[in-house]
This record gives structure tokens, sequence and C-alpha cells, in this order.
């Protein structure tokens, strides 16, 4: 039944991605019908999944000496992870029926969007290397796509290609890890690597485990690779919320969950994953204070929660990044697409235009405002219950000046986020724009999600017993809801945060007159440019256009020189044949 | 010294390839291109037919050696046909003035 099901998941997506392909773009209606019902297939698939996880494996077809297997198992992480995929997946397709009426090539747009949902299911359900890697890069392929959909405008172009390099950059890494787990252990099995990760010599696991960490950090866009996320955001956004909020970001935490009792005995490695979430949370988080842009000031935030979850795994906090992985999928995939809703109907990103708007968009502002509670940490929301679990575990066995480092990213998110939503929905109107409230489609998605924000917590002991089931090698403690509850309710950590939050909330109400108003600072230059990562950006691309410009004039065009190159190296295989001899 | 007949071949194989090598190093016209590529495939067609014999597969080293030909032959042809129309819509068979190769 798990093998049926884990075919679906993939194959149903898939499916409907080769069908709307040859679909024509002057039937939209067939278009939008077509693509809710494949996805919606596909999320009720995910959820049967979570039924019948287990730590066996369920599929294995043998692809011959050079590749393996193809193996999937269902285990707790995975059919997890592929409900997110898949439900959030297909309330983004219902979201898009409003959002994308009357646009152009529907056709492009939800092929990519369906086959990214298949691929993110394969991705986590995969237990082979190689196959993970495969499904990895299609993922990165249809992010690009997806960034780069308006593709007569250049700045979604120049996005969707710095996303495609820099994910890229970090698929290297993964390869590399794969190819030298297949020529130490004789396999890409992800339980063999697992299971045997200690008769691997040290230095070599340090290899692979480094090299996960770099493919983790690219696609999370993790310090120092923050920059690809905000430029994205040129994407259509329920594609943001999709991939570059809810599940594709995801993939890199997930990596370092899946591999965590493996590479937690590399020397090192464990401070790292610590101090790229650290760096990655704080250095964000500055950016969204200033960001002016209502897309990019959430990507920013999704970047520092994406943060918190990988600062989790560094301390050992392998539940707590998981639970945090949940509840930040359903919260900003919410916020997300109220905004949206909001970009949709004023026709502009930026803040400084807004104001007022909740009066003429209730619902949105209603949805909106228990995400922004969510993600800033206010009980009784799904996000109050994450973070403090994270925070709780980093008091506890992590570094104290980097737990006070994430104690300062809690009381600026709760700035950011009231920042963005005083901007948006309340304060006075700078301009009068004239909304309307979402539309049908886009209400029932937004208040699926919106149930989910206020929800999803209460299943954290489900959550734990499956993963305590499924995953034999992450040792996780089972506890009920009701614990768990408990256990944070009576924790000082969590009291400490509370006032964290609630003072980055109350120095924004303070400064909320100028808030609007405020003249661009020196700051607000610095952090739009990521703080000089922008700038290292473009350098790397510029030297790397210059030297190719070098190797171009050893292309002369003439015969005679190729036919010279070719005699030297005859030469110099035959001296070293000579020579070997 | 015992001579071997082969090593003769052998000889001639190496001289033949130096005079095809030389050839394309400094020819700048089309056709003799095409002359100078027709020297090295004998070569190497003699070297497939020598291969054979010293690992005493003759029959498939023969058989190669036909296969070379009739490709070699093809190649030459339509070498040629590129070199005519080369002519006619650029006026020149000179390499070092057709530079349409540069990278």
């Amino acid at each position: 039944m798990a093998a049926i099901l884990i075919g679906f998941v993939i194959g149903i997506p898939w499916l409907g991605a080769l069908i709307l392909w040859r679909t024509n773009d002057e039937n939209p209606r067939l278009q939008h019908t077509l693509a809710v019902a494949f996805s919606i297939a596909a999320g009720f698939s995910s959820l049967a999944l979570i039924f019948f996880s287990s730590a066996q494996t369920a599929v294995d077809i043998p692809m011959g000496a050079f590749f393996g297997s193809l193996t999937f198992t269902p285990d707790g992480l995975a059919v997890s992870l592929t409900a997110i995929a898949c439900v959030i997946g297909s309330l983004a397709v219902v979201f898009s029926v409003d959002y994308m009426k009357g646009e152009a090539q529907l056709s492009r747009y939800y092929t990519f969007v369906l086959l990214f949902i298949g691929a993110m299911a394969g991705l986590v359900l995969s237990g082979s290397l190689l196959f993970m890697f495969f499904f990895w890069e299609i993922t990165a392929l249809c992010s690009y796509a997806l960034i780069s959909f308006y593709n007569d405008d250049p700045k979604a172009v120049a996005g969707g290609i710095k996303a495609l390099i820099i994910t890229q950059v970090g698929g290297v890494g993964l390869l590399a890890g794969a190819l030298i787990t297949y020529s130490t252990l004789g396999t890409y099995q992800v339980s063999d690597l697992l299971e045997s990760a200690g008769t691997i010599p040290a230095n070599v696991l340090a290899f692979i485990a480094f090299g996960f960490l770099i493919a983790a950090a690219a696609k999370s866009a993790q310090f120092p690779f923050h920059t690809w996320l905000p430029d994205a955001m040129e994407a259509p956004t329920p594609i943001s919320a999709l991939i570059h909020a809810a599940t594709m970001v995801n993939a890199g935490v997930y990596l370092l969950a899946r591999f965590y009792p493996a590479f937690v005995q590399v020397p090192g490695w464990a401070l790292s994953v610590t101090i790229v979430g650290l760096v990655s949370a704080l250095i964000t988080a500055f950016m969204a204070l200033t960001a002016t842009d209502l897309k990019r000031a959430l990507a920013y935030s999704t970047v520092s929660q994406l943060g918190y979850m990988v600062y989790a795994i560094g301390v050992g906090g392998f539940f707590a990044s998981q639970f945090h992985l949940l509840s930040h999928a359903v919260f900003k995939a919410l916020l997300f697409l109220a905004a949206g809703a909001v970009i949709h109907a004023a026709g502009t990103r930026d803040m400084r235009r807004m104001g007022a708007l909740g009066k003429q968009m209730p619902f949105v502002r209603n949805v909106f405002v228990l995400g922004a509670l969510a993600l800033a940490g206010l009980p009784i929301l799904s996000g109050f219950w994450s973070k403090e679990l994270i925070l709780e575990v980093g008091l506890a066995d992590g570094p104290i000046w980097a737990y006070v480092g994430m104690l300062l990213g809690a009381g600026m998110t709760a700035f950011y986020t009231l920042r963005i939503t005083w901007l948006v929905f309340f304060g006075e109107a700078r301009e009068s724009l004239h909304v309307h409230d979402a539309g049908f489609a886009m209400k029932v998605s937004l208040g699926l999600l919106a149930a989910g924000t206020l929800s999803t917590w209460l299943l954290a002991g489900s959550f734990s017993g499956l993963f305590h089931a499924t995953l034999p090698f992450h040792s996780i403690h089972e506890l009920s809801t009701l614990e768990l509850t408990e256990e944070i309710f009576f924790a000082p950590a969590t009291y400490i945060a509370l006032t964290v939050v609630c003072l980055g909330l109350g120095i924004f109400w303070m400064v909320r007159k100028q808030a609007a108003a405020r003249k661009e600072a020196q700051f607000d230059i610095l952090s739009r440019e990521s703080f000089g990562f922008d700038w290292l950006n473009r350098q790397v691309t510029s030297i790397t256009f210059k030297f190719a410009s070098v190797l171009q004039e050893t292309q002369t065009g003439k015969l005679n020189w190729n036919v010279v190159g070719i005699l030297g190296a005859l030469l110099v295989v035959l001296v070293f044949l000579l020579w070997s001899a | 010294m015992n001579f071997d007949p082969l090593n003769a071949v052998l000889i001639g194989v190496v001289l033949l390839l130096a005079v095809g090598f030389y050839g394309l190093l400094i020819t700048r016209n089309l056709i003799k291109i095409v002359l100078v590529l027709q020297v090295l495939v004998k070569a190497v067609v003699i070297a497939l037919v020598l291969a054979g014999k010293d690992s005493g597969n003759l029959g498939l080293g023969q058989s190669i050696a036909a296969t070379v030909i009739v490709a070699d032959t093809v190649v030459a042809v339509v070498a040629l046909a590129l070199a005519v129309q080369v002519r006619i819509r650029i006026g020149t068979l000179d390499l070092s003035k057709i530079s349409s190769l540069r990278g």
C-alpha cells in the first residue's frame, strides 16, 4: 500500500505536469481545473501516506551496477515533509486560480508547479543519495523556471539565474558527498550511510559532512549563500509561498536533519551548523528591519526562520527543528499568500505606498495578523511552541553566546513582523489605493492555512510519536502534546523569550509613527545590499567572465595552431607512457 | 641483428604520419589540407592492418581498415565540397583569412 501511495504522490503531479504541458493556453478554465484536480489528488495521497509510514524501504527498483537501487523509504521525516509539499502545494495551486487569472502562458506555469511538487516529494522520500541529488536538481530547475516566469522582466531573469547558480554550487556539495559515500561504502543508500558512518575514516566522513552542509546552506539560503532568496521574490507570489517559503528551501534543513546522527561525530560540524544558523538568523533579521518591499521583507524573515531550524539542528534539537519547520511552512505560506492577495489588489509591493488597507480587505488583514503573530512567536499559535522549543534546547545544550544571539533575533522578529503588519494594514493611508478583498479561491486557501496556523501545534505529540517509531538512528523521545506544552510552560526559557518578544513589539509601537516616513540612512543601503554579500556575488561573476575572456584568446580559429595543440598533447601522452614504463 | 619485416612497415607508418602532421602544420590552402588529411588517414589504415597482423587478428584489422577507407572517402568528398563552397562564398581558400572558428 505504501508503495502505491508513494507512486501516487510523485506520479500524479508529474502526470499532471505532462498533461498541462500539452494543454492549450486559449482554454485557461481547463488548465486551472486540471491543475487543481491533480494537486489536490496528490495532497490527499500524501496525507494517506502518513498512516503507512515505516522505517522499512517500501519501493526498491534496481537500476544497474553504477546507479545502485532507486529506493523510497516512507519514514516519519519523509512523510511529514511530503505532506507539507503536497498539501501546501495544492493550496498554492488553488490560490493561483484567482491570482493568475488572465495571465498568459498558464500551461508553462502549472507544468513547473506540478513538476516541482512531485520532485519535492521524491527528494524527501528517496532512500538513495544519487536519486536524492536527481530530485534535488529538478526542484532547483523548477525554482529557476518559475522565478523567471515573467521572462520579459530582466530583474526576474537575473533573479532566476542567481538562484540557479547558487543552488547548483550547493548541488555539487551533495553530489560530491554522494560519490565519496559510494567510493567508501560501495552503496548510495541513506540507511547504510547512517548505519556504518562509524566505519568511515574520520577525514573522509568530514568531507561528506561539510559537502552536505554546503549543499544545505545553498538550498536553504543560509549564510553565506543567503543572497538569492530575496531576489527570487520576482516570482509570482504563490510560487514564493510554495517554493521559497514552505517547501524547497526546507530541503537544506531536511538534509541536515536526515544525516545528523551520522555527522554529529565529525569534530566541528555541529558547531559550524550552529554558527551558520545563528549568523543567517541575525543578519537577515537586520535586513528585514529596514526592507520596504513587502515580499522581500517576508523573504528575509524566511531566511531568518530557516536559520532558527539550522541552529536547532546544530545544538541537537532535531525534533524542535522539524517542529518549527512544520509550523513555519504553514504560517509563512499563509503570510505570503495573504501578501499576494494584497499585492494583487494594490498593484504594488512597496509598503511605503500602502497603509490602512485593513479596512478595505478585512479578511486578508485578519489572516495576515494571525500569521504575523505566529511568526513573532506569541502564544498560543503554532510558531510560539516551536520557537520556544528551539530556544529551550539552545539554552540547555548549546553555547550561551549563540543562545543570546537567537534571543536577540526573536526580539527583532517581533519588531519587523509588527512593522510589516502596521505598514500594510494599519496607520493612515499614504496613497488612496482602491483595493478589493480576496476572491473565493484565495479565501479558501487562506482560510485553511489560517486554521493550520491555529492548530498544527496540537499535532506535536503524534509528530514525535511518528519520529520515534520510524527513525531508528535519531533516538527521539516520544512525548504527548500535553507533556510538551507542560514542558514549555514551566521552562524559564519561555518567559525570557516572551519578554524579549514583547520588548521588540513595544519598541516598534513607540516608533511606529516614523516607520513609514523614515529617510533612507546608510544602514538601509547597506542592508539592501546584504551587507556586502551582493557585492561579493557580483565580483565572483565578473572574475569568472574575465577569466573566460582570457581563455577565449587561446581559441584562435587557425587550424595550424590547433594541430600544434594536438601534437603537443600527443607528446605529453608519449612522455608520460615512457616515464611510467 | 634480426630484422623483422613488420618493423619496416612500422617505420613507413611513422614517416607517413610525420609527413601528414608536417603538412597540417604548414598548409594554408583548404584543398591541400584535404590531401594532407588523406595522407594521415592512409598511415592509420596501414597501422590498423599492421596491428591486426601483429596481434593475430588479421581479418579484424583488415575489415576495420576497409571501413575506415569507406568513411574517409565520404569525409574527403564532403570536405572538398565545403572547400568549393568556401571559395564561392568567401572568395578565398587561404585558411589564415578564414577565421570564423575564432572563439
